[in-house]
């Protein structure tokens, strides 16, 4: 009987494979692109070859996989009015998002480390208050429900173990324009969630940093790396690498360098000991060290996407390279593709 | 007959613009020759009348260079340390009295001034001291200043001596080896960008800061105000980036009669240092003013970026 049984459950097996990513090529990495004036979302490979492609309404930002599924849930460019959930092994849209009334997708989100849930980087279209929206990913993506963050201007938000970090970026933006509106008392937060919602820290820069936005996180040994962009007088060049370990905030230190990141950053990604953020009005990659002391910078045109590459990293620009960076020494892997956006989303 | 057609129109094919070799390497070699003939005088001299003019040629031939802000006058921080401007914070002012009362003889060579604070060095450190009011005397501060040009010295020729390697990267684009540029397009978009970000800087710093609003305008944030090179800093780097995009897109008219226009535009405003600009009238000239760099830099980015195929970068048009 047990082994008639063990065969009827193999055959059932058998008879709905699940989908894994290796049926969608086994990518590395995802990322959304332009070529012309049509949007898609890629799949790559770490030697930089696409392995899928789906077509995206509109313009993309960051995207998130499921850790077993061949799933993406492709994010909408801020204020975002969809989420594609995409089947990447077929090329097809399973599902799509779209944000409660009154509410924006902020570009970013993440799984839960079973897969079953997604979250999402939200805020009220309205005084951009930031709320952390819930998916039941294993239920057709139903919505169950949203938390705060702590925060007003959400953007970037990064599983740590059973917690959630949330960068509130700080700003309030016109819900139809972008338009900036209240640069001048911003007060950006680095906020960390427990499963049940509880605010586990509330990090904050000193008050007279407090016009660098948060936008952007990784993981690092021991803690988190953050990217900012600094919203205040140009004149100035603040850091824009945090560093955040045993309860304290290191700020990265570019020296006379600082400047050429031209107070922005695209992307941040950590590989062991090393920190990379890309700039791409500067057309830099800066790798530092943990100790937030510059290491060396790299130029690559646009440069925005970037992800970890085995001990190295890997970057995307708008020319449409795909480029190893390792050692502080440039390996193209792919030239010629399409104008890679944003972020570089590593899977799994 | 049909063969003369053939020739002639093979005769009025353009000539491949070269702005490396028509505009770039000249105007390092420029910049250099400046910046050695400056040393030479704060080696001999300590009297401002002698040392302003010498500092003044060296600051033209510098807005030569300032733009073209990648590849060697980027690297090494040398951008900052050249002008470290805006400052708005006053820390170069507070770093070099710092340094004249520590009076280490240390710092009085290039080498020592190297070591220094990118606030202290080059052309605006030295500004600072050559037209000090009262003038710098006495032995100390007359051999920073010797130091502080033999350091800027060093700088200029460190960029005249690296651009023909940079020269060679930008010409063998694409090809294999190549890691800086993968491509004949990203060489091509790294000459465009610095003529956006040049206009940029032109219209946000050089104008933006003094301008203010109306309602507040702000002579104090003015550039170069002990030397009153507000004015002349904005015209001379226009007419730079105007030689620039003659070798750059020759053929781009409207370009080139938009910095015309905003050339007269400068010549219209009277007071060179901004000190005025609370007056109305005054304010006016310079908005103006500002109101052709912004439309000579729509119209750049048109034509110019149009002819050579480039434009500002997907990312760091847009980013989020």
């Amino acid at each position: 009987m047990a082994t008639r049984r063990a065969f009827l459950a193999g055959m059932a097996a058998a008879a709905l494979p699940r989908l894994t990513w290796a049926d969608a090529g086994s990518p590395a990495y995802v990322a959304a692109a332009k070529t012309g004036d049509a949007f898609a979302l890629y799949g790559l490979t770490a030697e930089g070859a696409a392995v899928f492609t789906v077509p995206l309404p509109a313009r993309g930002h960051a995207a998130a996989a499921h850790p077993t599924r061949p799933e993406v849930v492709a994010f909408a460019r801020r204020p975002g009015t969809f989420a594609l959930v995409m089947n990447a092994a077929r090329g097809t849209v399973a599902h799509r998002l779209a944000p409660p009334d009154g509410m924006q997708f902020n570009g970013h989100g993440t799984f839960s480390a079973d897969g079953a849930v997604l979250y999402t980087s939200e805020q009220r279209a309205a005084g951009s208050e930031g709320r952390l929206g819930l998916w039941a990913a294993d239920d057709s993506y139903r919505r169950i429900g949203d938390l705060p963050t702590g925060g007003i201007g959400p953007h970037d938000i990064l599983r740590d173990g059973d917690t959630l970090w949330v960068a509130n970026g700080g700003i309030d933006t016109d819900p139809d324009d972008r338009t900036k509106l209240n640069i001048a008392t911003m007060a950006p937060s680095l906020v960390r969630l427990g499963a049940d919602g509880a605010v586990l820290d509330d990090i904050r820069l000193p008050a007279d940093l407090h016009q660098l936005s948060i936008r952007h996180l990784a993981l690092a040994p021991g803690g988190l790396a953050f990217a900012m962009q600094w919203e205040g007088d140009a004149a100035e060049t603040p850091p824009l690498l945090g560093l955040w370990a045993d309860g304290k905030v290191i700020l990265g230190d570019a020296g006379p360098e600082a400047g050429r990141m031209r107070n922005y950053t695209g992307s941040i990604a950590c590989a062991g000991e090393q920190v990379v953020l890309t700039s791409p009005p500067g057309g830099i990659a800066a790798c530092f060290g943990l100790d937030g002391a510059l290491r060396q910078i790299v130029a690559r045109t646009d440069v925005s996407g970037v992800a970890r590459r085995g001990s190295g990293f890997i970057l995307t620009d708008g020319t449409g390279a795909v480029t190893a960076l390792h050692d502080g020494a440039l390996d193209p892997l792919a030239t010629g593709g399409p104008q890679w956006d944003n972020h570089l989303i590593a899977i799994g | 007959m049909l063969r003369s057609l053939i020739l002639s129109v093979l005769l009025v094919t353009p000539v491949m613009a070269d702005p490396v070799k028509d505009y770039i390497l000249p105007a390092t070699e420029r910049f250099a020759a400046a910046t050695e003939d400056l040393a030479k005088v704060a080696a001999g001299s300590c009297d401002a009348a002698v040392l302003q003019p010498a500092w003044n040629t060296a600051m033209d031939a510098f807005l030569d260079v300032q733009f073209l802000n990648f590849g060697p006058v980027e690297a090494e921080g040398r951008a900052v340390t050249l002008a470290f401007w805006p400052d708005p914070k006053g820390i170069g002012q507070r770093q070099m009295q710092g340094l004249l009362a520590a009076a280490d003889p240390a710092v009085l060579t290039a080498e020592g001034m190297a070591q220094q604070s990118a606030a202290v060095r080059g052309l605006v450190g030295l500004e600072r001291m050559v037209f000090a009011d009262p003038p710098l005397t006495g032995t100390y501060p007359c051999a920073l200043i010797a130091a502080t040009a033999a350091d800027l010295d060093v700088t200029a020729r460190a960029i005249r001596d690296e651009w023909p390697a940079f020269a060679q990267l930008l010409a063998t684009a694409g090809e294999a080896g190549n890691t800086t540029f993968l491509s004949r397009a990203e060489a091509t978009q790294t000459l465009f960008t610095p003529l956006m970000s040049g206009l940029e800087f032109v219209r946000d710093r050089r104008i933006g800061r003094p301008l203010g609003t109306f309602d507040a305008p702000a002579p104090q944030k003015a550039e170069m105000r002990a030397a009153g090179r507000g004015l002349q800093n904005i015209t001379r780097s226009l007419q730079a980036m105007r030689a620039y995009t003659v070798a750059l897109a020759p053929q781009a008219e409207k370009t080139l009669a938009a910095f015309d226009s905003a050339l007269l535009a400068a010549d219209a405003v009277e007071d060179g240092s901004f000190a005025n600009i609370n007056d109305p009238q005054a304010w006016l000239k310079l908005d103006i003013l500002r109101q052709r760099v912004e439309a000579l830099q729509a119209v750049a980015l048109d034509e110019v970026g149009g002819v050579l195929g480039a434009g500002v970068g997907f990312n760091a048009a847009d980013g989020d």
